[in-house]
C-alpha cells in the first residue's frame, strides 16, 4: 500500500478493521519484533523517534515509559486514552473505526515496553460504533493468539480490555481516566504522584493517547531514523490533522509534523466554502487560542504554535470564516468547558461559569466594557491554580478570543448588540 | 523520624518529613490558610486557598498537597501568592448568599474570617446566584447548599471516620453539590462532627442552630462522661442563661483525635434534664417530702451508724457507680470500705455493645470511670457481695441498708420484681443521683448530687488515662456536688476527718494513697490527661 501514508494507510479499503486486512498489510509485524527484543530496547527506540503525545500534550512517549519504574512489585498498567472529546477533534475516532489493529499493536508493544500484563481501552461511551470495532478487534486478535497468553509464543502474556466512558470529558485526563477505571468519579487526581509511579489501582500506569500509540509499530518496524527524519527538529513524525469548521473538505488527513495551517486548509481541505476570507482558526482543539485569519502561514507543530501563542493541541484546526461571530464562538467554548468542569477545584468550578456567563451576556448586547476587564481578570485568577489542566484549557481561549477580537468584543458593547446578527440560543 | 530543614518566608523551620506545607508553616509561625484540609482527613486539595509559592518553581502550589523538600523555600507573603488567595476568595463568594447576620455559623466560620482577612470587599459578579433550598439530611444536621464551599470534609468524614458513603459529591461544574444518596438520610454517630469542621455555614447542627452565637458562649475544656473511652470535649456555657448550649469535640490525639460521637454530643440534654432532682428528700412511710441538708445528713449518718452497731458492718451494701469521679471514688472506699468496715461494695456495670467504624471506637462501657473505680478499690472486700449478692441478702433480710451513688433501672441490679422486693425491704435506702429512677423511688433518703458539668474532678478511661473535668457551672436549686456530700456524710460519720477545699486536695490524697496515681499531680495532669502508672493500671487495689 503506497499512498505515502503511514497512520492511514489502509483506512480507506474495504473491512480495513480486520485482522485480514490488517495482516495483509503487514500488521503485527512490528509486534513480533518487538517481542523479540528488551522492553529497554523498545523504550530507546521510541525515545530516539522524538514520537510527543498526541493527546494535546506533546510530551515525549519514550520519556513516559522510561518514568515507570522497573523494580517494583506492583503490576503495572496501560492505559488507552480513547476518549476524544474536546470539540474540533475526531482524529482517534477514525483509527478506532477504521483501523482498531493498528492501535492494538501498539498498545501491547507500549506494554511490552512498560511491562503491562494487562492494558485498559478507555473509549469515550458516545463511541458506540467504535467501542463495538475495537471489541471485535480485540476478540479476533486474541482468537489468533496476538492479546492473551503467550503472545505470539514469546511467553508475553497481555490482555487488552475496553473501558466505556460515561460521558465527561474530564475522563481525557489522565488521571480523571484512572479514577474512571477504578469506578471513581472522573475527577483529576493531585498530582504528585504522577502515574507512572502511582497510577491505576495505585499502580504504576502509563496513560498514552490513541493516535501516539498507533505511530508505535511503525517505528518498531521502520526504525527511529525513519521517524524522527519527518517533519521539523523535536516535532516528528506523520500527523494526523482534522479540518472541521467553514471548509469544503471538512475530514480527517495525514500529513507531516509542522505542515502549514494554509496549506493544510487550501490545500487538504478545499479551502473556505464560496471563497470567503478565513476569520479565525482554533488550531488545535476548543482549548487551544484562537489564530486570526491572518495569522495561519504557521508550522503545525507544538513548539511554533506554543511561540506563536497558542497551542498545537491534537492538531485539528476548527476553521472560521467572516460570517463567524467570535465573542458567541468564546461563549459556545466557554460554555463547553463549564458544562465539563468537574467541580472539584473552586477556580475552575467558579471562573469557568463566570466567564460563560460574561461572554452570553455581550453577545446579547448587554455587555459593559468592564465586562471585559473583569473577563480577562477571571482567565488570569483561573490559570494555573488548578489541580488539572481543564482550568487552564478554559482561561487560554476565552483570553484567546477576547485578546484577538477585542474590537469585535467593543463593538458588541457599543453596538449593544450582536452585530453578525447573533444573540439568540440558536 | 527523619526530619527536613527548610524556610518558610524566610524562617527556618525543621519538620518530620512527609509535613506538608500548611503544618510546616504552623510550626514556622506562619499561618497558611485552609478549608479543605483537615489533618485527620485525606488530603483533596480542591479550596486552593493554601496556595504557596515555592523560590524556583514557576507554578504555585497547594499547601496542604506538597510535601517539604530539604532546603525549599517557600514564600506565603508575595503579590502572586496573595492575588491567587483574594481570586479563591472572590470564586468562593461569587454564589454565597452573603447572608452571615443570618447564619447560624457567624462568628467562628472560616470563610467570614477569611473574608474579613484578604476577601474582596464587594463583588464583581453581576449575575443572579444559583440558589438551592435548605434540607434535612439527617444526622441531627441542616444542609443549605447556597453557603456551601464543597471542601468535601463532611464526605471525607462520613467515609474515612466512620466508613460510610451517606453523603457524597454529586453532579459536577457549578452545578456540583453535597447531598444524600436516594433519599437515604445520614445516620452514622459520627456525623454531628461535621458541624464542627464545616468551614462554613452549609452543615449546622439542628440541635444547637440560633441558639446562641458563638461570642455569648463561654468554650469550657472538659472530658465526655457517656462511656469509658474519655473524648475530650469543649462544653460551651452561656453564662446569661447559665446553660450549657452545645458541646464539641476537643483534639487529643492519645484519645479521640478530633472527634466525638453524636451521643456525647448530645450530653448537655441530661445537664439541663426537666426531672432533675433539685432537693434532698426524705420520705416517710408512704409520704415524700422535701427536706434539707442541714437535716438529711446527720440522719442518715445517724441510720447508717445504728445498722452497723446494731448488726454489723455486713448488714449495709454499698452499689458505687462509674460515674463518679476519682476523688469521690476515693471518698466513698474512704468511708464505707475503710472507715466503716463495709465488705459490701460493688461499682455496677451498665455494658451495651460497643459501636465501632473504621477511626473511631465508641466504647461498651458506658460509665466513664469503670477503670478509676476499680482501680481505687470500690469492689467487694473480704467476705464482701457484689451487687446481684447484695440485693440477694436484702430480700433475705441480712442487709438491712444500702446506698446507691447513682440509681437506675431496677434491672441495672439484677431480676427487676426481685429488685424490687429486695428494696422495699431495706430499713434505710439512701440514693444519691441527679435523675429520678426506680431506685430513687423506693428511697428513704434521695439526696441531688450534680452532672459532671457542675462538679470538678478527674476520670480515668478504658486505657488508663487520667484527664480532668473542670465545674463549668452551678444549676439552680439544692443541688450538691457528689464529692461534698460524700465528704460531708464521712465527717458526719466520723470517718473522714478532712476538711478539704475541692477535688484537686482529694486527688493528692489519692496520690499518696493509691500506688496506681502515684506521682501524679492534679495541676500536671493538664488539659490532656495523664496515664495511670503502668505496672498498677490493671491491678484493682482491694
Amino acid at each position: 500500500m503506497d499512498n505515502g501514508r503511514v497512520l492511514t494507510a489502509t483506512t480507506g479499503l474495504p473491512s480495513s478493521h480486520t485482522l485480514e486486512v490488517y495482516r495483509k498489510h503487514g500488521g503485527y509485524e512490528a509486534l513480533a519484533i518487538a517481542l523479540a527484543k528488551t522492553p529497554d530496547e523498545i523504550i530507546d527506540v521510541v525515545k530516539r523517534s522524538g514520537l510527543r503525545g498526541r493527546g494535546g500534550a506533546g510530551f515525549p512517549t519514550g520519556t513516559k515509559w522510561g518514568f515507570v519504574p522497573k523494580s517494583t512489585d506492583k503490576p503495572k498498567y496501560m492505559c488507552v486514552n480513547a476518549d476524544e472529546s474536546e470539540p474540533g477533534a475526531f482524529k482517534d475516532r477514525l483509527l478506532l473505526a477504521k483501523d482498531p489493529h493498528q492501535v492494538i499493536e501498539g498498545t501491547l508493544i507500549g506494554a511490552f515496553a512498560i511491562g503491562a500484563r494487562r492494558a485498559y481501552i478507555y473509549i469515550r461511551g458516545e463511541f458506540a460504533h467504535e467501542a463495538n470495532v475495537v471489541q471485535a478487534a480485540i476478540d479476533e486478535a486474541r482468537a489468533a493468539g496476538l492479546v492473551g497468553k503467550n503472545i505470539l509464543k514469546s511467553g508475553y502474556d497481555c490482555d487488552v480490555v475496553v473501558y466505556l466512558g460515561a460521558g465527561a470529558y474530564i475522563c481525557g485526563e489522565e488521571t480523571a481516566l484512572i479514577e474512571s477505571i477504578e469506578g471513581q468519579r472522573g475527577e483529576p487526581r493531585l498530582k504528585p504522584p504522577f502515574p507512572a509511579v502511582v497510577g491505576l489501582f495505585g499502580c504504576p500506569t502509563v496513560v498514552n493517547n490513541v493516535e501516539t500509540l498507533a505511530c508505535v509499530p511503525h517505528i518498531v518496524k521502520r526504525g527511529w531514523e525513519w521517524f524522527a527524519g519527518i517533519g521539523p527538529d523535536r516535532n516528528t513524525g506523520p500527523k494526523l490533522y482534522g479540518l472541521s469548521g467553514h471548509i469544503n473538505r471538512p475530514g480527517v488527513y495525514e500529513a507531516p509534523m509542522g505542515i502549514s495551517l494554509r496549506t493544510l486548509i487550501d490545500e487538504y481541505g478545499g479551502g473556505v466554502p464560496g471563497g470567503r476570507p478565513v476569520k479565525g482558526v482554533i488550531p488545535g482543539g476548543a482549548s487551544c487560542p484562537v489564530l486570526r485569519g491572518d495569522e495561519i502561514d504557521i508550522a503545525m507543530d507544538f513548539d511554533t504554535l506554543t511561540r506563536a501563542g497558542s497551542l498545537f493541541g491534537t492538531g485539528t484546526p476548527v476553521i472560521m470564516d467572516d460570517t463567524t461571530c467570535m465573542v458567541r464562538a468564546a461563549w459556545i467554548t466557554a460554555r463547553f468547558f463549564a458544562h465539563e468542569s468537574c467541580g472539584q477545584c473552586t477556580p475552575c468550578r467558579e471562573g469557568c461559569g463566570w466567564m460563560q456567563r460574561i461572554l452570553w451576556k455581550i453577545e446579547t448586547g448587554r455587555g459593559e466594557e468592564r465586562d471585559l476587564d473583569v473577563l480577562l481578570s477571571v482567565t488570569d485568577q483561573i490559570e494555573g491554580n488548578t489541580i488539572c489542566a481543564l482550568g487552564d484549557a478554559a482561561a487560554w481561549p476565552t483570553r484567546g478570543f477576547a485578546k484577538k477580537f477585542r474590537d469585535e468584543f467593543l463593538q458588541h458593547i457599543r453596538e449593544k448588540r450582536c452585530p453578525l446578527g447573533g444573540g439568540s440560543l440558536h | 523520624m527523619p526530619t527536613v530543614k527548610l524556610q518558610v518566608d524566610g524562617r527556618e523551620v525543621v519538620v518530620e518529613k512527609g509535613t506538608n506545607l500548611i503544618e510546616a508553616g504552623k510550626k514556622a509561625g506562619i499561618f497558611v490558610p485552609s478549608f479543605c484540609y483537615h489533618p485527620g482527613l485525606p488530603v483533596v486539595g480542591v479550596c486552593r486557598i493554601c496556595l504557596c509559592e515555592i523560590e524556583g518553581r514557576p507554578k504555585l502550589v497547594a499547601g496542604c498537597a506538597t510535601p517539604v523538600e530539604e532546603g525549599m523555600k517557600v514564600i506565603t507573603q508575595s503579590a502572586k501568592v496573595r492575588e491567587a488567595r483574594k481570586a479563591v476568595m472572590e470564586f468562593l463568594l461569587i454564589h454565597h448568599p452573603l447572608d452571615c447576620p443570618m447564619c447560624d455559623k457567624g462568628g467562628e466560620c472560616t470563610l467570614q474570617d477569611y473574608t474579613m482577612m484578604m476577601g474582596p470587599a464587594s463583588t464583581r459578579f453581576t449575575f443572579e446566584k444559583q440558589t438551592w433550598p435548605e434540607e434535612d439530611v439527617g444526622g441531627k444536621l441542616i444542609l443549605n447548599k447556597n453557603r456551601c464551599i464543597l471542601c468535601l470534609r463532611c464526605v471525607n468524614l462520613c467515609k474515612t471516620v466512620a466508613g460510610k458513603d451517606e453523603i457524597a459529591v454529586l453532579s459536577r461544574g457549578e452545578e456540583t453539590y453535597i447531598g444524600t444518596v436516594g433519599g437515604r438520610m445520614i445516620e452514622n454517630e459520627m456525623a454531628g462532627n461535621i458541624a464542627d469542621i464545616c468551614p462554613v455555614g452549609a452543615l449546622t447542627s439542628k440541635d444547637f442552630r440560633f441558639r446562641a452565637r458563638p461570642w455569648e458562649m463561654k468554650p469550657v475544656k472538659s472530658v465526655c462522661t457517656l462511656c469509658s473511652k474519655g473524648c475530650n470535649t469543649q462544653v460551651w456555657y452561656h453564662p446569661r442563661r447559665n446553660e450549657v448550649v452545645r458541646i464539641t469535640a476537643r483534639d487529643n490525639m492519645d484519645v479521640n483525635q478530633w472527634w466525638i460521637c453524636d451521643r456525647g454530643r448530645g450530653q448537655f440534654r441530661g445537664i439541663h434534664h426537666p426531672d432533675r432532682l433539685l432537693q434532698p428528700t426524705r420520705r416517710q412511710g408512704d409520704s415524700i417530702g422535701p427536706t434539707t441538708w442541714h437535716q438529711a445528713i446527720p440522719a442518715i449518718a445517724d441510720s447508717l451508724r445504728s445498722i452497723v452497731e446494731r448488726h454489723g458492718a455486713s448488714a449495709v451494701g454499698v452499689v458505687a457507680s462509674g460515674e463518679l469521679t476519682n476523688e469521690e471514688c476515693f471518698l466513698a472506699r474512704s468511708i464505707f470500705r475503710d472507715g466503716l468496715g463495709i465488705p459490701n461494695v460493688d461499682v455496677v456495670e451498665r455494658p451495651q455493645p460497643p459501636v465501632v467504624y473504621p477511626k473511631f471506637t465508641i466504647e461498651g462501657d458506658k460509665n466513664p470511670n469503670t477503670k478509676g473505680a476499680r482501680v481505687i478499690g470500690l469492689a467487694p472486700g473480704p467476705k464482701g457481695l457484689g451487687v446481684k449478692d447484695m440485693i440477694r441478702a436484702a430480700a433475705e433480710g441480712s442487709i438491712r441498708a444500702m446506698v446507691f451513688l447513682r440509681g437506675g433501672p431496677l434491672d441495672l441490679f439484677g431480676d427487676a420484681q426481685a429488685v424490687a422486693r429486695a428494696l422495699g425491704r431495706l430499713e434505710c435506702l439512701i440514693v444519691i443521683d441527679i435523675l429520678p429512677s426506680p431506685v430513687s423511688e423506693r428511697a428513704h433518703w434521695v439526696l441531688p448530687g450534680v452532672s459532671f458539668a457542675e462538679r470538678e474532678g478527674t476520670y480515668t478511661n478504658s486505657q488508663g488515662r487520667v484527664q480532668r473535668a473542670p465545674k463549668v457551672f452551678s444549676l439552680r436549686g439544692d443541688t450538691r456536688e457528689d464529692w461534698r456530700i460524700l465528704a460531708d456524710l464521712g465527717r458526719a460519720l466520723g470517718v473522714w476527718t478532712h476538711v478539704d477545699s475541692g477535688p484537686e486536695q482529694i486527688f493528692q490524697r489519692l496520690a499518696l494513697a493509691n500506688p496506681a496515681f502515684a506521682g501524679l499531680d492534679y495541676k500536671a495532669i493538664g488539659d490532656l490527661g495523664a496515664p495511670l502508672a503502668a505496672a498498677s493500671a490493671d491491678v484493682a487495689v482491694g
